[in-house]
């Protein structure tokens, strides 16, 4: 894990010019295992067309009927 | 005529009928408002700032105007305090923050001109999590706002001081915000009403951005009904945001009627009560018993697909967060409360490709979710925070021991889920833990279902008074 959140303020420091700014960012920085951890369960999901702008028109097919 | 101190007491509803009728003014409502402030607000800390001579001068236009014959929109003269990021020219709008601590719009929020031309006025702006930004009402900037049943609690955020104002009968009703449940968090917390709409159902132009993916606009109030009232006022399309939804506004006041008859409600057994206290879940049966003595249809339900609302809900907030506070970020990282930076900071860590992921499967999920719950239930129950209200201390990451953090993202697990489906999810008072702090019932139906679930929740509320209790504070009514 060491490693891993080293590796990740590495890649913020780069990306973004953005330093650690205390303790608990680091540790939040670290809790990136649970993200994967819970991404992994739903690998394979996305569909190759799936895209974003579908969101809104999934809300008022799925409406309310009254609404 | 209504006496002047029963006239905080007074719902929304109660309090445009009474200025209608001549039975009181908005003067007397806005008299009654600041002394409520004056005796208890030390206590609770819910006010960032107050204008108290431009809002007597509202009052007074307003009672003229009654005077006068002029048309009365349905909010005629009830002064409202709000979570203070909604924008109005020539006020601060700190957004709860140092940085943003002398901040004056140079526009007007959509939802704040349209309660304005339903005769409403604001008077101040609501303490609330530094830029929305945690579920707790934790806040470096203004102090803490402090839960008015219990001091040492959490008045859950980040609408704390709506929660709380409302709580403690310092407005009517507030405006508060949610992108992972601070509407509906600050609501339970406090022993309030609160509605999170669907996705677009209202406006959010003049309004501090959070994730622009999940954040909504809506009310705290006292009842159902005034949450009804309310609603009417303010959703709707708006040209300043396109984002908003085309469709027609109901009236929502006028389908609560009480008849909850053949309704099915079903209770979350899947992820909803995973380490829920007992006294929570115990409050939730009950209130589901009531709505069956209605005449509902109780049942239980498993829901699907909650790995990929959890997943991906748990970073497209976060995500957008981070990315517009990435300036500040660099620059003033000293300026934002520990847990705040801290919880940005770890959202640059999200790598895009998941980032995209989340938002392209919110569509299908909210589909197969909708398809496969909705066919078998017309509503929702769960609890709105599974365990007992925790203590400010408990959950202060700032200044807590390590694991705080984990009690802190709990306070959310419920109502994080509906913001990713875009669902529509109101909070009611449902009874007290063994600590005296208000537990919450989260009712949550289909995409622009909101006049259903305040139907449900008005029915609740005709046969139970949870809502109606008033915390110990100072200058209480007797």
């Amino acid at each position: 894990m060491d490693d891993f959140l080293a590796m990740t303020e590495a890649d913020i420091a780069r990306w973004f010019g953005i330093a650690a700014p205390n303790e608990p960012a680091r540790r939040m920085a670290a809790d990136m295992a649970q993200i994967i951890a819970a991404f992994e369960k739903v690998r394979g999901t996305l569909k190759f067309e799936d895209e974003p702008s579908s969101f809104e028109q999934a809300l008022l097919d799925t409406r309310d009927a009254g609404a | 005529m209504i006496r002047n101190s029963d006239l905080a007491d007074l719902s929304l509803v109660d309090a445009a009928e009474a200025v209608r009728t001549g039975e009181t003014t908005s003067e007397a409502l806005l008299d009654a408002c600041l002394a409520t402030i004056d005796a208890a607000n030390g206590q609770v800390n819910a006010t960032i700032w107050l204008d108290r001579e431009g809002a007597r001068e509202a009052a007074r236009e307003a009672d003229k105007a009654r005077a006068a014959g002029a048309p009365l929109g349905p909010l005629h003269g009830v002064p409202m305090a709000h979570k203070d990021m909604y924008y109005q020219v020539g006020r601060r709008s700190t957004c709860g923050s140092a940085i943003r601590e002398d901040f004056v719009a140079d526009a007007t929020a959509t939802v704040v001109e349209r309660l304005a031309a339903a005769g409403a006025y604001a008077f101040g702006g609501l303490n609330m999590a530094e830029f929305a930004l945690n579920p707790t009402g934790h806040n470096k900037a203004f102090g803490d706002c402090r839960n008015p049943w219990g001091a040492d609690h959490i008045t859950g955020g980040s609408s704390s001081g709506s929660g709380a104002g409302v709580a403690a009968r310092f407005t009517f009703a507030a405006l508060g915000s949610d992108t992972g449940g601070s509407i509906r968090l600050p609501a339970s917390a406090c022993g309030v009403t609160g509605l999170k709409p669907t996705q677009t159902r209202v406006s959010r132009a003049g309004v501090m951005p959070l994730s622009f993916s999940c954040d909504n606009v809506g009310p705290l109030t006292r009842t159902a009904r005034d949450c009804a009232r309310f609603m009417s006022v303010i959703a709707g399309h708006d040209p300043r945001d396109p984002t908003s939804a085309r469709l027609p506004v109901p009236d929502y006041e006028a389908v609560l009627d009480g008849d909850v008859r053949g309704l099915r409600i079903g209770i979350a057994e899947t992820y909803f009560l995973n380490g829920a206290d007992a006294p929570v879940v115990a409050a939730v049966e009950q209130a589901c018993a009531v709505f069956a003595a209605r005449g509902a249809i109780v049942s239980r339900i498993a829901l699907p697909l909650m790995d990929a609302v959890t997943a991906y809900g748990g970073i497209v907030s976060r995500v957008e967060a981070s990315t517009i506070h990435e300036t500040w970020m660099r620059e003033r990282p000293g300026d934002y409360a520990v847990h705040l930076s801290a919880r940005l900071y770890a959202g640059f860590a999200i790598p895009a490709a998941y980032y995209v992921q989340a938002l392209s499967r919110r569509g299908p999920v909210l589909r197969a979710f909708a398809g496969e719950v909705f066919g078998k239930v017309d509503v929702l129950a769960t609890p709105t925070i599974r365990t007992c209200l925790p203590t400010r201390a408990e959950t202060d990451i700032d200044h807590g021991p390590p694991g705080s953090e984990t009690r802190f993202m709990a306070v959310s697990a419920n109502t994080r889920p509906f913001n990713y489906l875009g669902l529509p999810a109101i909070s009611i008072p449902c009874g007290f833990d063994p600590n005296g702090l208000p537990i919450g019932l989260q009712l949550a139906a289909r995409p622009f279902g909101e006049a259903r679930l305040l139907k449900v929740a008005d029915a609740y509320q005709r046969d139970t008074d949870w809502h109606l209790r008033r915390p110990p504070l100072p200058g209480a009514a007797a």
